[in-house]
């Protein structure tokens, strides 16, 4: 805590040298110089109280809800379902459906969504060296929202297919804005991240333009696509979680082996050369493996705001700049944050949903302004 | 060329006035017997008084509730366009017009001498006003009392008070009728209503709840329904706690839901209505309209699902 005196650039010039590890021999250009001290790394302490946040979080998002089930009943229907034991009470059909198939699926996927977009988010802010950078930057935003659209517009000519189009849709449509972007982006700058993120504004503003016209041509489904695009988990089954699971993974595991990258970034592209290290490529890699998760998080979430700025934000404010202790505390507390945030939008307004966009905006909001009020400071 | 187009169109309104003007002596002449009220009138309309000079002969219906009245109380010769949602009767002049248009001007087309909304969204009967165009909003009703009103005011607006005093008792009639054919088996049961995949539903205090609580049955979403609307979400774990015995999809056209989505969605197969095979599609129009064909249609709708269980007990 003591290091927080010290300015961001000072402690990133003087302890952020990044060390040999596999992922950085990747992008090297030479040989990288040996270690040196890593007064940065994350600490077992910090870890710990992020482990015990989103194990209470989880914990208690599985005890509430709208309807009153003692502790005793979620415990019994977690039992019944552990291999080896054999219990299987009959009494517990109904409230057993409302734990295993409804309860805990959502809660294991608000945690997945929730580290997604937190360590996108971290991630963003690090390749782009901006504090208000979010996952939703490149166009993800608005191509799943235009996938989505397209999807719930055809519905009654795409209702014979097996499984829900929208996922996929949206999935498709953030994929294919970001590809745009990064097309155009290369096309116009090179590699400057600046026309990157302009050709993003560009084409966000493409993809929702065709998105407004297809809604207002067919009215009747914009309360479909509207619920969509202000995000929640109402729906979601363990059928959601193996959807999203292995693109949030891979991500992830990508991300966080990606720290010490990011953490090299921050000093600078000349800097980082000069320690072997190619930044474009190091940008393309970690910006890839954010929107592929972001993606596969938004496609089954829909638009869950500013999970992406709240977390990595309160992380960086509380343990310092370093992405070795950001990025991996990302995970783990947008996990928990994001399985709060699902508990209110589901126990608020009960047996309603707040829309969670809605819960996770209605504190980002206030919070972007003290962070903006913050970063003004340090300038 | 907007100045040219209003002028023809005023031409075009003053030779349709004097048409319709000496129709309506005709008509009045030659059906005084059923009733037909005189004109001018003035009806009593949600959007206000609305004066109407002679009996309308080019009616432009852009609710699809108002298009089954209008031909359930004769009018439909009088009919020269209905909203793209108007799928009843299928004969009617269907146009691409949502109801939501912008510009009032895009109606004039077709030349409509009385013009029926659901709502009024863009302020339209303002613009119609300005036009001379008298206009009627008939919103969603609440009950089988504000239907009746509605017939009576186009019956009045159109020239078939008789008649539409007339539909609204046979509607009535067909309802009761239908009502009680399955009352018995209806009595207590509980049912949800979903008019889309999260489910949103109506709770008994809607017009549509209104006709399933003329079986006897219980709405599940009324315990829930805090919110004024009528028209409340229902969480997933609120639905499987109260496990209604019955389940109606009106979400079957616009979200693609099936009796076979509905259980294949996450903790629903353990609902009774699904273990009973009481999963039950209704059409999504028909439960948001209030015409007497959707009425009478939904009516007989809860009516066979409510008998198709009695035969299943019967034949077990």
């Amino acid at each position: 805590m003591a290091r927080r005196s010290i300015g961001p650039a000072t402690s990133l010039r003087r302890s952020q040298r990044p060390t040999a590890s596999a992922p950085l021999r990747l992008f090297a250009t030479e040989a990288v110089e040996a270690d040196e001290i890593v007064p940065t790394k994350l600490r077992v302490s910090q870890l710990a109280v992020a482990v015990v946040f989103l194990a209470v979080a989880m914990a208690v998002a599985l005890m509430l809800g709208p309807v009153d089930l003692s502790p005793r009943t979620v415990l019994a229907v977690l039992v019944s379902h552990l291999p080896f034991i054999g219990y299987h009470p009959r009494m517990l059909t109904i409230d057993g459906a409302i734990v295993w198939q409804l309860r805990l699926p959502r809660v294991v996927l608000g945690a997945l969504v929730g580290s997604m977009l937190a360590s996108a988010g971290a991630a963003y802010q690090g390749v782009f060296q901006n504090s208000l950078a979010d996952p939703y930057l490149l166009g993800v935003a608005s191509g799943a929202g235009l996938g989505a659209t397209v999807a719930v517009v055809e519905m009654p000519r795409l209702a014979s297919l097996s499984f829900d189009p929208i996922p996929l849709a949206a999935f498709v449509g953030a994929i294919a804005a970001v590809g745009a972007t990064f097309a155009l982006g290369r096309s116009a700058g090179g590699r400057n991240t600046s026309s990157l993120v302009l050709s993003g504004v560009a084409v966000g503003a493409f993809f929702t333009a065709i998105q407004t016209f297809l809604l207002q041509r067919d009215t009747p489904v914009l309360g479909q696509v509207y619920s969509w695009i202000l995000g929640g988990l109402a729906t979601a089954g363990w059928g959601e979680v193996r959807l999203i699971l292995p693109y949030v993974a891979v991500a992830s595991v990508a991300l966080v082996s990606a720290r010490r990258l990011l953490d090299t970034l921050s000093i600078g592209d000349e800097e980082a050369k000069s320690i072997g290290v190619r930044a474009d490529r190091v940008r393309l890699f970690i910006v890839a493996a954010a929107t592929l998760g972001t993606a596969a998080a938004v496609s089954v979430s829909g638009l869950v705001g500013f999970v992406g700025i709240i977390v990595p934000h309160t992380i960086r404010l509380t343990v310092g700049p370093s992405y070795r202790r950001i990025l991996p505390l990302s995970v783990l507390f947008g996990a928990g944050f994001l399985v709060l945030a699902d508990l209110a939008a589901r126990t608020v307004l009960q047996p309603g949903e707040v829309p969670l966009g809605v819960v996770t905006a209605f504190l980002g909001a206030p919070f972007f302004l003290i962070v903006l009020r913050q970063s003004r400071r340090a300038l | 060329m907007r100045q040219g187009s209003i002028i023809r169109l005023s031409g075009g309104l003053a030779l349709s006035l004097t048409l319709s003007a000496g129709f309506a002596t005709g008509a009045t002449g030659a059906t005084g017997a059923v009733g037909s009220n005189r004109f001018p009138t003035t009806v009593h309309a949600a959007n206000g008084v609305v004066r109407i000079a002679t009996r309308p002969t080019r009616i432009l219906s852009l609710s699809a509730s108002a298009t089954q009245m209008l031909y359930a109380v004769g009018a439909g010769r009088q009919v020269v366009g209905v909203d793209k949602y108007s799928t009843y009767p299928k004969n009617a002049p269907r146009t691409g017009f949502t109801g939501y248009e912008s510009n009032a001007e895009d109606y004039l087309r077709l030349r409509p001498d009385l013009v029926v909304f659901a709502y009024d969204t863009n302020h339209l009967v303002e613009q119609l006003a300005k036009l001379s165009i008298p206009a009627i909003v008939l919103p969603p009703a609440t009950s089988l009392a504000s239907v009746r009103s509605q017939f009576v005011e186009l019956g009045q607006a159109t020239g078939h008070l008789a008649a539409a005093k007339s539909a609204y008792t046979s509607m009535v009639r067909k309802i009761a009728s239908a009502v009680a054919r399955a009352k018995a088996s209806g009595r207590n049961k509980t049912y949800y209503i979903e008019f889309d995949p999260t489910f949103y539903t109506a709770t008994s205090n809607t017009f549509v709840g209104t006709l399933f609580s003329r079986f006897g049955m219980k709405n599940v979403a009324d315990s829930a329904a805090k919110a004024a609307s009528g028209y409340p979400q229902l969480s997933a774990e609120y639905l499987v706690k109260a496990n209604p015995q019955y389940v109606y999809l009106a979400d079957t056209v616009c979200c693609g839901q099936s009796a076979h989505t509905f259980m294949s969605r996450p903790g629903l197969s353990v609902l009774r209505a699904v273990r009973q095979h009481h999963v039950f599609r209704i059409n999504d129009s028909v439960a948001s309209e209030w015409g007497p064909h959707s009425i009478v249609q939904m009516v007989r709708d809860i009516a066979s699902s409510l008998e198709s269980r009695r035969r299943t007990g019967a034949s077990h």
